[in-house]
């Protein structure tokens, strides 16, 4: 049995070995290395990449990502909860309901950004139907800025939020509600009381389903955001492309990971069978 | 409650769907603008002309089949192993691979890819764009397959083994018969995600591997083309379906 | 040899052979919009080479790709700045004049031009300056102007770091291609001061925008300007800033690194033939540095100020020079910093 386990696995190990281990190695080597005269790596290893890290302007740009993550979290919570308690108690249709969320998450997540591209754009739909109508007379800027990445990490990511809350509700004890009611709980209450505490675990992994990608998200900020708005992904892409400095993307790219794992380990520690 | 809740649930479900329907609309307007000016196929047979188009999709094609055989074969043993004995760091690298922000995934490899091509006489091309799609599909794959094996019985496995057959026969007259649904969810899957992938494909392909959403990102990002919202209603149509599909399967 | 290995092995051997039948025989990375829809097609049926033809949208971006030294790629179109660091970086292959008799067709003034006089590296293809492009009912008539708060929101600069430190150097009295670090710093700042107002940083990608009027005035190539104007002639507009602009030729070069060297020189000698020259500067708005294809051109665009402006105008623009590999460092650094910002 251990020879045909081996065997089964063995291309498997392979494959990671190439394209997970290695590579984050070699990008851990590069960032401790120095740039060429015009790209490439040379050899002064030094630290110089990260205490460059350190620097304001590009703390700023992980605080700006964070912030963003955080807010695109934040909406997808609470848009997605009453979603998710709509599709738990809908009977026989949940698979239906359910298919409904995960099916647009599953066509191309670039052409679902052009679609906002489309809509939002000064000639866009949204922009000549209102001024159509005469509720505005200048179109609204409303694409390449921080609203429009949010909408798009928003509009992206929101079945993984709510994928997970519906798990829990499904999950919940419906007896333990009618207790609460028959204790003489207002509607209201019982919400904030009983049901949101017990779908921790829930909001839990659907925040972290959420953060993370959102956090090193790259083609959300760079088509809506309009170049202006660089998150980490934008920076990494930018060194390891145009800028040529693979060393800094390099450190870049580490610290990007290192934060990312990090959260996903908190998340996991506290029970979460995400895999 | 309950009214407030389902009249809520068709508004977010019309922000779901509504861009995508907006967007297949449109690519049937006769006119460039976004005021309607008639309905036509005119876009969807300027298609037919893009040769860049055209040649995106094949590669595009030839690159999602290849790494979804691929991936979808080796992701099914692996499954399976893991499933009898989980080891710790491949468990773990299949996680790490699922979380890792793609535009990491895709510098790592392109630094990896180069710097072995200094010692091989090697260029990046199919071949790059190919081993990074098996390389992020596979753990999606794994994922499929596991949890098809949680509602497995390991008595009929073993049931086979008391009848004299071998282990490799066991595995492949009782198992994978009752994985095949799972197989073919997890190979559409894959298929989709590889079709899909643009910040990993982007940065490892070559001359010969420009793919389609290349090619809709460089269109996209010099603006609103009809050509566009016709090639995205093909494929969101045939992914979508596809999605269903292996939806169904995984349920059967 | 384990499973995986022969399939792949198996399946790289069918995609190659597959590509081969059909025989790509020249791979050409040029800027987007910079040839004619027949150009190619007719080079394919006269010689029977297949081209791939890709594009890119800035300079850099063809540098990142071909920098490696086994991009794939054979003819590139780098600007006259990078000219030299290729040659430095090993990156470009000596043309052979034997094979390119269409040479003399160059315009005299591009027989021997600042950065390659003897042509040893590179053939001009097309030529312009960076200047402004604005929708009539604005006057903007100077670099200055692009800082203007009324404009917010809508105005662009070029996502290439040349093209802006440059203009923040011109607007501050420096040249075009400073490389002394104070200077540097101060357009940097003047740059991240600007970004507040920018809609964003875009290259040729910007003129669909200006033609719907989604951008009110944008720092642009003269080819994206003439593109645009032709688009929406009664509604845009090109100026030629006052305190000085930047000056750039595109050539076509051949990388060490192909193994195409007659195919490629072939190319080139095709694109310096005046008919094709000529079809090429018509159907894309370009100023060609083709004196014979000037020639051929119908006179509303062998005079079109916008691509070939008077020489008092001219005589106000810099040529942009290559850079040394520290003052390329410290560009690039403080392109960085200005996009974080």
């Amino acid at each position: 049995m251990k020879r045909l386990r081996s065997v089964f696995l063995a291309p498997t190990s392979v494959i990671l070995a190439a394209t997970l281990v290695a590579p984050l190695a070699i990008v851990c080597v590069y960032s401790f290395l120095s740039r060429g005269a015009y790209g490439g790596v040379r050899e002064p290893l030094s630290l110089e990449n990260y205490t460059r890290l350190w620097d304001p302007l590009y703390g700023l740009i992980f605080w700006r990502s964070f912030w963003i993550a955080g807010i695109s979290t934040a909406i997808c919570l609470v848009l997605g909860f009453p979603l998710a308690m709509f599709i738990a108690s809908s009977g026989r249709r949940k698979t239906l309901y359910l298919s409904l969320v995960i099916l647009p998450f599953w066509t191309s997540f670039l052409i679902r950004i052009y679609a906002w591209m489309f809509l939002l754009r000064d000639t866009g739909l949204i922009n000549t139907a209102l001024q159509a109508m005469g509720v505005i007379r200048e179109p609204l800027p409303m694409l390449y800025n921080d609203g429009a990445v949010i909408l798009g990490l928003v509009y992206g990511f929101l079945p993984f939020m709510v994928l997970p809350l519906y798990a829990t509700l499904e999950r919940l004890d419906a007896s333990l509600i009618e207790a609460s009611a028959d204790l003489g709980a207002r509607p209201f209450e019982t919400f904030f009381r009983v049901t949101l505490p017990l779908c921790a675990p829930g909001i839990r992994a659907g925040a972290i389903l959420v953060f993370v990608p959102s956090l090193g998200t790259y083609l959300t900020s760079d088509l809506l955001g309009g170049s202006k708005t660089i998150l980490i992904g934008n920076l990494v892409q930018n060194q390891f492309t145009a800028a040529r400095d693979w060393p800094f993307g390099a450190a870049a790219s580490l610290a990007l990971m290192i934060i990312a794992t990090a959260l996903l380990f908190a998340a996991r520690r506290s029970g979460e069978e995400l895999l | 409650m309950k009214r407030g809740i389902a009249a809520y649930a068709v508004g977010a479900y019309a922000f779901l769907h509504a861009p995508l329907l907006i967007l297949a609309a449109f690519s049937f307007n006769t006119s460039r603008f976004t005021v309607w000016q008639g309905f036509s196929f005119h876009w969807y047979a300027a298609l037919t002309q893009d040769r860049e188009l055209i040649e995106s999709a094949a590669n595009s094609l030839i690159i999602a089949i290849v790494s979804t055989a691929l991936a979808t074969a080796v992701g099914t043993l692996a499954g399976y192993a893991l499933w009898k004995r989980s080891i710790g760091w491949i468990s773990g690298s299949l996680y790490l691979s699922l979380a890792t922000p793609e535009i990491v995934t895709g510098v790592s490899l392109l630094a990896f890819f180069q710097w072995m091509f200094r010692y091989l006489n090697l260029r990046l091309g199919m071949h790059t764009v190919i081993l990074a799609h098996v390389g992020f599909s596979l753990a999606y794959v794994v994922v499929v397959i596991v949890a098809r094996l949680r509602s497995f019985d390991p008595a009929l496995e073993e049931a086979a083994l008391d009848l004299g057959a071998t282990e490799w026969e066991a595995f492949y007259r009782v198992t994978i018969p009752y994985l095949a649904p799972a197989i073919a969810a997890a190979a559409m899957l894959a298929f989709t995600v590889s079709i899909d992938d643009y910040v990993i494909t982007s940065l490892v392909a070559g001359v010969d591997s420009q793919t389609l959403p290349m090619t809709i990102y460089s269109l996209a990002r010099r603006g609103v083309n009809p050509m566009l919202n016709a090639v995205s209603t093909i494929i969101v149509v045939l992914l979508g379906l596809m999605v269903l599909l292996s939806e169904r399967l995984r349920r059967t | 040899m384990n499973r995986r290995t022969f399939l792949i092995g198996a399946s790289s051997i069918s995609v190659s052979a597959a590509a081969c039948a059909r025989g790509p025989r020249l791979n050409v990375y040029n800027w987007s919009d910079y040839v004619a829809p027949e150009t190619i097609p007719q080079f394919e049926q006269e010689t029977g080479i297949y081209v791939r033809y890709g594009t890119y949208e800035s300079v850099q971006e063809m540098l990142a790709k071909v920098m490696s030294g086994n991009s794939g790629w054979d003819v590139v179109f780098p600007s006259n700045a990078f000219i030299q660091p290729m040659r430095e970086m090993g990156l470009l292959a000596p043309l052979r004049h034997e094979w390119l008799q269409n040479l003399d067709a160059l315009d005299p003034t591009f027989h021997r031009p600042p950065w390659d006089p003897e042509l040893r590296w590179s053939v001009p293809y097309m030529w312009g300056v960076t200047g402004i492009v604005y929708q009539t009912g604005l006057r903007p008539h100077a670099w200055r102007d692009l800082w203007d708060a009324r404009m917010a929101g809508r105005i662009t600069m070029l996502d290439d770091e040349e093209e802006v430190l440059g203009a923040c150097l011109k607007m501050l009295g420096y040249s075009w291609n400073s490389d002394d670090p104070t200077q540097l710093r101060k357009a940097q700042s003047e740059a991240v001061a600007q970004k507040r107002l920018l809609r964003a940083y875009l290259n040729a990608e910007v003129r669909d925008q200006l033609v719907a009027g989604d951008v009110a005035a944008a720092q642009a190539w003269a080819v994206t300007a003439a593109q645009a104007i032709q688009s929406a002639p009664n509604r845009l507009a090109f100026a030629f800033p006052q305190e000085g602009f930047g000056r750039y030729c595109d050539n076509a070069a051949i990388l060490r690194e192909s193994r195409r060297q007659e195919a490629a020189h072939r190319f080139i000698n095709y694109l310096l033939r005046p008919s094709v020259s000529a079809r090429i500067a018509t159907a894309m708005q370009t100023a060609t540095a083709n004196g014979a294809a000037r020639g051929l051109l119908p006179p509303s665009l062998r005079d079109n100020p916008v691509l070939y402006p008077a020489a008092e105008v001219l005589a106000r623009g810099e040529w942009g020079a290559a850079q040394t590999a520290e003052s390329q460092k410290l560009r690039d650094r403080l392109w960085t910093e200005i996009k974080s910002a």
